[in-house]
């Protein structure tokens, strides 16, 4: 479950979110909406321990943002629009340095799996420079997901992605069973495929609360 | 494989990889001693006093141009994010990234003293003089590996850390300089100057450990 009450950021004086309260039950798969610079990059940033609220608190599954646990840490997936992946290493390379970083049991063949499963494993040991910008994001897709983490934070994670590569996106994330998902998109097209909520904002604040729905008994 | 020990074998390879950089900071502290050995043949008959200056002066620019890029691209890729977001100490992190840094200027320092060796005819890889090196280079190395750290996330990263770095490194280059002398049989270093050293490299590495995980944070 992730919990934010009274969340906000502020930027020296400027407030990139201002107190935001909302409730996102496990299992639920919530598409997080906004124009430019609503909040939605600061929200996930602060969901994923990379940066401190000013004030207010959040928790997933109970354990709180701000303090940072590795425990909490180790439950997360997160994927943004940049694909956070070594070009100078090869993408085995790369998934054998973050699996051992997270700790991952029998590594090589959990790599292997996930370098299949994107169709990079005829390539895996090419350095990512050279491979073009989709396999980029699509890396970026097995680096997510190497630790099975129970909470996806995706920021705009369709960026670069061709259409079998939105598939393969579609499959092994955001219509994957028994993982909460809170994705900022501006494909709004799309939502309709995979979300069962959505979070509007709208500069810095909760603009419209359309989770409700997936709160258990309700839906 | 724990998380410092995950980030030196990845860095190492980096390094080896994106040779450019580190290449460039070597061949600077070869042709660097290169002019001095000149300079000084030409000048003064006895150039052991000035070696401890040549010495630390160079291995201080060279660490400069090779270390600014340590975290510079780690920013630039997000890879510096993914680490973060990893379920290890931040302060771990923090110990590879040091340890990777200080192999690399290691390996440019040993080159310059052999060549600093052969061009002053003095030697210089004597066992004491190693200790002052690997001890100065890892309360150099510490600081600026911070310094990079906090800078790599501003355009003018490349001005920041010669700006901020180098008056924090004034105390540890002159311990540095003296200790030197002293091994080199100089009038005036020795044991206090090597203590001095080891004082500031704890301060410098216990100090940037602390701080690293706040530095860290957006």
């Amino acid at each position: 479950m992730i919990e934010a009450q009274g969340l906000s950021k502020r930027y020296g004086g400027v407030a990139a979110l201002d107190g935001l309260s909302f409730t996102l039950p496990d299992g639920s798969r919530t598409a997080l909406i906004g124009p430019n610079g609503a909040g939605k990059s600061t929200l996930l940033a602060l969901l994923s321990t990379l940066a401190a609220p000013s004030d207010g608190t959040a928790s997933i599954d109970g354990l709180d943002v701000a303090a940072a646990p590795p425990e909490l840490r180790g439950r997360l997936g997160v994927m943004t629009h940049r694909p956070m992946v070594y070009e100078e290493l090869s993408p085995l390379e790369n998934l054998m340095f973050f699996g051992g970083l997270y700790g991952v049991p029998e590594l090589h063949s959990r790599a292997e799996e996930l370098l299949r499963a994107i169709g990079l494993w005829l390539r895996r040991d090419e350095p990512v420079e050279v491979l073009s910008r989709g396999y980029h994001q699509r890396l970026a897709l097995a680096r997510t997901l190497l630790h099975r983490p129970s909470v996806l934070l995706l920021d705009e994670p369709e960026t670069g992605l061709d259409e079998q590569g939105r598939v393969l996106l579609d499959e092994l994330m955001l219509r994957a069973p028994g993982m909460t998902v809170l994705a900022a998109t501006h494909r709004h097209d799309r939502i309709d495929s995979w979300a069962d909520g959505v979070l509007r904002l709208e500069r810095g604040r909760l603009a419209e609360d359309w989770t409700a729905l997936a709160l258990p008994g309700v839906r | 494989m724990n998380g410092t020990q995950a980030v030196v074998a990845k860095d190492l390879r980096l390094l080896w990889r994106q040779r450019s950089g580190w290449l460039s900071a070597g061949t600077f502290a070869i042709v660097s001693v290169l002019i001095y050995s000149f300079a000084f043949d030409l000048a003064v008959a006895d150039v052991r006093p000035l070696l401890p200056g040549v010495l630390w002066v160079t291995f201080l620019f060279a660490g400069i141009v090779a270390s600014g890029n340590s975290f510079a691209q780690e920013a630039e890729q997000g890879t510096f994010d993914a680490m973060l977001l990893a379920p290890v100490s931040r302060t771990s992190l923090y110990a590879g990234k040091v340890l990777a840094n200080m192999v690399a200027l290691l390996v440019i320092e040993v080159a310059v003293l052999l060549i600093a060796t052969i061009l002053f005819n003095t030697s210089l890889l004597t066992l004491e003089l190693a200790l002052i090196v690997v001890v100065g280079t890892l309360g150099y190395v510490s600081l600026t590996t911070l310094l990079s750290t906090l800078g790599s996330r501003v355009r003018s990263r490349a001005v920041l850390l010669p700006v901020l770095a180098l008056p924090l490194l004034v105390p540890l280059l002159i311990a540095a300089v003296r200790a030197t002398g002293g091994a080199l049989g100089e009038p005036g270093g020795g044991a206090p100057w090597l203590l001095l050293l080891g004082v500031f490299t704890l301060w410098s590495a216990l100090g940037s450990a602390l701080l690293f995980p706040l530095v860290a944070e957006r």
